[in-house]
């Protein structure tokens, strides 16, 4: 009844008119800026009024309509909800796309959206600039001034202010092409993994991505990287720009094609450890007319790409080591949104904590885990106050677990905790599910082993 | 009203209280039935019951109609807007006043959600037993406005036998207090009264409700049948025999399938005609001797199969299928008018065949998920609100059954209320007299008749009765 893709304009009219939303609220509670505001504007069934009334030519686009549209976190909890199975995360990419047609950006944010979106994520080696930059600015005090004093774009720069110490240039290597399996392993649990290793993430979260590596080889992987694939346009298509999210989408799908040149089989798994990258990476088809043959690629991409702990939690259980990490307080997880509602991978990352005897501290749940810290991608630049707003009553549900350590799996939530973290002054140190798992497998793996291996025996 | 009227009233509930852009307002057009759609001048959020009334004096002043609003989540536009009128939305007023855990109750503000109520307490093994399917998103005082029901109103009653006191503004802004400390109200019972008044009499703003004890025991059931029909008569047998489980449901083939399609798949077989889930609960010998009876009515009424639920995980996972349904029907068609009507328990298997008819004669698409226990029955029917004909076909379905139940000794409305969308048929159900009456009732609480004008009782009756008391014709009084 409803068109199977949503990708334009038109399609998003078709969509909104013969809706399957019919106006339930199940998705009211879910929402995280209806939970804030208490308007049904801005909430899911709201949005799709508005969308609805826009496409029924009951109302006329304006700055109010499109301010709700960028309100939204697209944090995808109403589609977790939703029994008519509504798909707000498509009709959100394609509303912000199209919604600044008649109505041009300004100057400066134009060119703020270039720079960062056509120029920065995609290139390497601007990223690699950007990021020295990024540290020259932290270390010698730039930033800080530039928060407070200057003239233009003041919430921007307090933002970036906002973002972890990025470390030096030695510790921000890329990983190396090739790193081959720690010890010894039953040979179905040999095999060769492709890692994602992302475009903000080697800069901001090198230690993370060098974690991730060290478990999957621990775990008797053969981890290879690759040097073409850089950003997988997530940001992009969630911030309305779906002509750079398909340019993206057709060079990451070129990256990971086999060939012999690189180490990518059709079969090899693509493992991912930010979660809005793994959901974007999985859900390339939709940018793409099903006639048209990038379609086809990009489902072929989509069956390889695993999160990070959707590849690590079967293997775990399978060998079963004996894994400790003894910590002074008790630790809680707090799950992505793209993971929990974009992927629906909710066990996997429980199983994994549940696989570590965290001595007498156990673990603890943190009320809401499913719901959004206000991250979402670069919503915590944008729309600064909105964005505390939101992780205000998680830091709350934080101070109330007694956790001192947070645990989550993807770059945009551990940065938006730890700015929240250091706003309250509470003592919680934040970590990806990886570093976590990684301190414990380095404790737990026999001495003798490791030096057999480092010795490349 | 002026500009200056609106900075009054956003210097009462702040900047975040007032929604007035042209396009903001726009969801507000429509409750749960969005096939009737009225954009309001004004939506105004108060936090406090002080702020509500605030508010409500200056409406009073003011003269301007008044439209409550809960989650909206409402199916007989009880909260659609009227015209030059303003909405007061419960959204932000959903704290958690008081629990006493001792005496069973909590004191809420109107606006928190139905689900939050029990979430609160569980912890101390009480919950709130009113359970609308919506209880996710729909506001305890809209519960009370509707005097809202639910699956396991079965076993435990509807909204107003939980309800110990309210706390309601006034159509002028007074602050009236109806919380009594004794279960047993003194005098007379205004609570009672107010409960199911659909916004005509005030504001509900804080709320005493009785908590349950959770039972020891609970046992959910699922029985597959291969028609409808067999389905309906297990219910009926089951009543019949003065089996009392705490609710009985029953979902039909195209709901089991829009269910099963959806994230609140449950298990329920696709290839079923209709499946019954029940539920027991108590103690342990109470559970397993009416679990052992109604086990032997299924199989006298030919259930193919029998499901127990395992555990917790699998009894919720049964229950949130049946209430994911009515959202579920968006995968069928775009719209959707759903039904409510009671019939005598005794009555529900032919009444059941009596809607498919109607649904086939007009040629629409039937699905058909109800309260068998209460025989509250939930006619879907699947529309698409572009095509006139087909809106004008389902509006006359709409009629023809709610009629027809109360042909067969029933009621218009079993948990939904009348708001807009049964204000015809009331006419149908009561003589004149009665609805006369009922209007005097009404004028006590609001006599310029500016709360939710034109809802629940039909205004010709209305105005009739005032020309009666006040000498002066209908015409006058419309002009």
């Amino acid at each position: 009844m409803s068109p199977a893709k949503i990708r334009t304009s038109e399609e998003l009219v078709d969509y909104a008119a013969t809706l399957d939303c019919i106006h339930c609220g199940l998705c009211l509670e879910t929402c995280p800026t209806y939970q804030l505001t208490g308007v049904e504007t801005s909430s899911p069934r709201g949005r799709i009024h508005l969308m609805r009334a826009v496409a029924e030519n009951n109302l006329v686009p304006d700055d109010a309509y499109r301010d709700e549209m960028e309100f939204c976190l697209v944090c995808r909890h109403c589609e977790s909800v939703c029994p008519a199975g509504v798909r707000m995360g498509e009709m959100m990419s394609v509303a912000r796309d199209s919604m600044h047609e008649d109505a041009p950006r300004s100057l400066g944010v134009r060119l703020a959206r270039w720079l960062g979106f056509r120029v920065l994520l995609p290139n390497r080696a601007a990223l690699r600039i950007s990021g020295s930059l990024l540290r020259f600015a932290q270390k010698s005090g730039l930033l800080r001034w530039l928060a407070e004093h200057s003239p233009v774009a003041r919430e921007q720069f307090a933002a970036l202010a906002a973002l972890p110490t990025v470390a030096p240039a030695n510790l921000r290597r890329m990983l190396p092409a090739r790193s081959p399996a720690i010890g010894s392993h039953s040979s179905s649990q040999t095999s060769v993994v492709s890692m994602f290793e992302g475009c903000v993430m080697p800069e901001l979260y090198s230690q993370v991505n060098r974690a991730t590596e060290t478990v999957l080889t621990r775990l008797g992987a053969e981890v290879c990287t690759n040097p073409a694939a850089v950003c997988c346009g997530a940001l992009h298509a969630h911030n309305g720009d779906l002509a750079g999210a398909r340019s993206l989408a057709q060079k990451l799908i070129n990256a990971y094609e086999p060939r012999e040149s690189t180490e990518d089989s059709a079969s090899t798994p693509i493992v991912v450890n930010s979660a809005g990258c793994s959901a974007h990476m999985k859900e390339l088809a939709h940018l793409f007319d099903s006639a048209d043959p990038w379609h086809a690629r990009a489902e072929a991409l989509a069956k390889r790409i695993v999160d990070f702990s959707e590849y690590v939690a079967p293997r775990l259980a399978e060998e079963q080591p004996d894994l400790r990490l003894d910590l002074s307080a008790p630790i809680t997880w707090d799950n992505p949104c793209h993971l929990c509602h974009g992927q629906s991978i909710r066990e996997q990352p429980l199983d994994i904590l549940r696989s570590i005897d965290f001595g007498s501290n156990a673990f603890v749940e943190l009320e809401g885990s499913e719901s959004c810290c206000g991250s979402a991608g670069i919503y915590s630049a944008l729309r600064p106050q909105d964005s505390a707003d939101i992780l205000d009553p998680k830091l709350d549900a934080l101070k109330d677990s007694g956790a001192k350590l947070l645990i989550t799996s993807n770059p945009g939530c551990q940065m938006q905790w730890q700015s929240g973290i250091r706003r309250r002054g509470l003592d919680v140190e934040v970590k990806h599910l990886a570093e976590v798992l990684d301190d414990a497998l380095s404790r737990s793996v026999p001495e003798s082993e490791l030096d057999a291996n480092e010795r490349g025996e | 009203m002026n500009a200056k009227v609106h900075s009054e009233l956003r210097a009462i509930v702040g900047d975040r209280g007032i929604v007035d852009s042209p396009t903001r307002i726009v969801p507000y057009e429509s409750d749960g039935l969005a096939i009737l759609r009225q954009r309001p001048e004004l939506v105004l959020l108060p936090r406090t019951t002080e702020e509500t009334a605030a508010c409500m004096q200056v409406l009073h002043r003011e003269g301007v109609p008044i439209v409550p609003r809960g989650a909206g989540t409402g199916l007989a536009g009880g909260a659609t807007p009227v015209e030059g009128g303003v909405v007061i939305g419960l959204a932000r007023m959903r704290e958690v006043l008081e629990l006493n855990v001792e005496d069973r109750f909590a004191r809420v503000q109107a606006g928190l959600v139905n689900a939050s109520l029990t979430r609160a307490c569980e912890k101390h093994d009480l919950f709130y037993a009113p359970d609308p399917s919506s209880q996710r998103a729909c506001t305890l005082g809209g519960n009370i406005a509707a005097n809202s029901g639910g699956p396991h109103c079965f076993k435990y009653g509807n909204t107003t036998q939980h309800v110990l006191g309210l706390v309601i503004v006034t159509h002028d802004g007074e602050v009236l207090e109806l919380t009594e400390s004794d279960v047993e109200p003194l005098g007379y019972d205004l609570v009672g009264l107010f409960v199911g008044s659909e916004g005509t009499f005030g504001i509900a703003t804080e709320i005493k409700l009785r908590l349950v004890r959770r039972p020891p025991v609970v046992e959910t059931l699922l029985a597959i049948f291969t028609d409808l029909d067999s389905a309906c008569e297990t219910a009926t047998k089951m009543i019949a025999r003065r089996l009392e489980p705490s609710a009985i449901e029953i979902l039909d083939k195209l709901t089991i399938q829009a269910v099963e399609d959806s994230v609140f798949a449950a298990g329920y077989p696709r290839e079923a005609g209709a499946v019954l889930l029940t539920e027991v609960e108590g103690l342990e010998e109470e559970v397993s001797a009416t679990s052992e009876d109604i086990r032997a009515i299924f199989s006298e009424c030919g259930a193919i199969e029998v499901r127990t639920a395992r555990d917790d995980a699998e009894r919720l996972s049964l229950w949130a299928g049946r209430k994911g349904a009515f959202g579920a029907m968006g995968r069928v068609a775009p719209d959707l008018y759903v039904a409510d009507a009671c019939v005598p328990r005794t009555k529900l298997g032919a009444m059941v065949q009596q809607t498919v008819e109607i649904a086939k004669e007009l040629n629409l698409r039937l699905a058909t998920v109800f309260h068998a226990g209460d025989g509250n029955l939930h006619p879907n029917i699947c529309y698409d609100r572009r095509d006139q004909d087909e809106v004008r076909r389902v509006l006359e379905a709409g009629r023809r059954i709610l009629e027809s139940c109360v042909d067969a000794g029933g009621s218009l409305s079993g948990e939904h209320g009348v708001g807009l969308e049964k204000l015809e048929q009331m006419e149908y159900q009561f003589a004149a007299e009665d609805l006369a009456t009922m209007c005097l009732v009404r004028d006590v609480w609001d006599p310029d008749r500016r709360l939710n004008p034109g809802k629940l009782i039909p205004l010709r009756a209305c105005m009739e009765t005032r020309a009666a008391f006040i000498g002066k014709t209908p015409q006058d009084i419309a002009r």
